[in-house]
């Protein structure tokens, strides 16, 4: 998430949107889409749910559009409303009890597009082992809030600044790397039981 | 010997340290610091980056792209408006004029109206137009909030349907019905053609045989015509957070 200025595409693009050519949106979303729904994928686990999160963002951008003050990049005003609207989704699934969806590593299947933590051409045995491994790791995560978790993700898997991360939360710095050190304690202490099986 | 916490061993390992020269002394000396660090170490390497499925870019505009309004330039400025003011009295005696004709017109043709807006397709929702229509009834909102629970599990999950969630299905289906005849006389039209594409899906989910094949048809089926994205903008609300991180 730079914090660079917008080039001459993307104000142009923007400016047409403006104008009435949503077709024009297409260059901002083809630019950024990837990048957006990644975020949200570390956020949100799972690529289903990612999508969704990033559809979402992307459409509230549109809608507010017209407000938008472009001294900042659109990548960074997207990515902020993809973390929140991730977050959103992430604690929607929290409250719903009955939510089982298949995560990560639950069911690695590219048949349904399903992501595939374990090694594909590992034995048996070892795509076993790493399907536990993944299955220990989800339900780790599970146990973090969801702002523990997108401050985590972003920190650490996507080496995103505390600074940016704090701002697209809406939170202090301070606050921030808070939730990232609760987040690597909680997940520690869950895999201590197991510590050293999991690689 | 001072040690240090936990907390300063995370810093630490994810550069985010102000004092890394001397946690990186003391762990050379002290075995359960530097125990301590290993483990949370090996937590960071255990949940390093997952590898990402790269999204289908073009289903996803697609999707995105039926949702989109035509948006117009900005607002004329305020000064622009205050213009105007030599205006106001004739615009007021128009308006008002306006307003008791369509008060009358409303009176009379109410009925035709009903009528015509039954007669109409769902020509508002995806693809056709944009969404504009959030539901202002808070039952309808927890049902579209059930619902998009509902489909999300099914897009989501593998094999045929289990017997529970055929149960809720049926549940939902029955609220529907009355929720479309509301939209309906509501004269709104977009959240009509949703509730009625959620109706169909339905339907087929109390109706189908559980089998694996049935099922994913009607994913197939969601996915194909966006329903879950069409009821999840109609069930958001534009919440606070969202406009802060808007701005």
């Amino acid at each position: 998430m730079s914090n660079r200025r917008m080039d001459r595409a993307e104000t142009e693009a923007i400016r047409e949107v403006l104008g009435g050519n949503r077709d024009a949106y297409r260059v901002l979303m083809d630019r950024h889409f990837s990048s957006v729904a990644r975020v949200a994928f570390r956020i949100t686990g799972n690529k289903e749910d990612a999508e969704e999160a990033a559809q979402e963002a992307f459409l509230r951008a549109y809608n507010k559009l017209p407000t938008f003050r472009q001294d900042s990049a659109f990548s960074t005003w997207i990515t902020r409303i993809a973390m929140n609207t991730s977050i959103n989704l992430v604690e929607r699934r929290k409250r719903d009890l009955s939510y089982h969806a298949p995560r990560i590593a639950d069911e690695p299947s590219a048949a349904d597009g399903t992501v595939r933590v374990a090694d594909g051409h590992a034995s048996p045995e070892g795509a076993l082992l790493s399907l536990e491994a993944a299955t220990l790791r989800h339900e780790a995560m599970a146990g973090l809030t969801p702002m523990e978790r997108a401050a985590f993700t972003l920190r650490h898997m996507e080496e995103i600044p505390m600074t940016e991360i704090a701002t697209a939360l809406n939170i202090t710095v301070n606050s921030a790397k808070q939730a990232v050190f609760r987040a690597v304690g909680k997940l520690r202490r869950s895999l201590a039981p197991v510590a050293g099986g999991l690689r | 010997m001072k040690h240090f916490s936990e907390d300063d061993l995370i810093a630490y390992q994810l550069h985010e340290s102000s004092d890394e020269s001397a946690i990186h002394r003391h762990l050379e000396e002290c075995k359960d610091c530097a125990a301590l660090s290993e483990s949370i170490a090996e937590t960071l390497r255990v949940f390093s980056a997952e590898p990402f499925p790269q999204p289908d870019l073009e289903h996803n505009w697609q999707r995105l792209r039926g949702n989109l309004s035509v948006l117009t330039p900005e607002h004329p400025s305020r000064l622009s408006i205050l213009r105007w003011h030599w205006a106001w009295p004739a615009i007021g005696l128009v308006a008002a004029a306006l307003i008791v004709m369509a008060g009358v017109g409303l009176h009379l043709h109410h009925e035709q109206r009903t009528k015509l807006h039954l007669a109409l397709d769902n020509h508002a929702i995806n693809g056709h137009g944009p969404l504009t229509t959030q539901p202002t009834d808070p039952a309808i909102a927890d049902h579209l909030d059930a619902a998009e629970r509902l489909l999300t599990e099914v897009n989501n999950s593998q094999g045929s349907l289990d017997q529970t969630t055929r149960e809720q299905a049926h549940t939902l289906l029955l609220k529907n019905a009355v929720y479309v005849h509301t939209a309906r006389d509501s004269g709104d039209v977009a959240e009509a053609a949703v509730l009625e594409n959620l109706g169909r899906v339905l339907t087929t989910l109390d109706n189908e045989p559980p089998t694996e094949r049935s099922a994913w048809r009607l994913r197939l089926e969601m996915n194909t015509n966006g329903l879950l994205l069409d009821i999840r903008i109609l069930r958001q609300n534009d919440d606070d957070k969202n406009q802060g991180a808007a701005q």
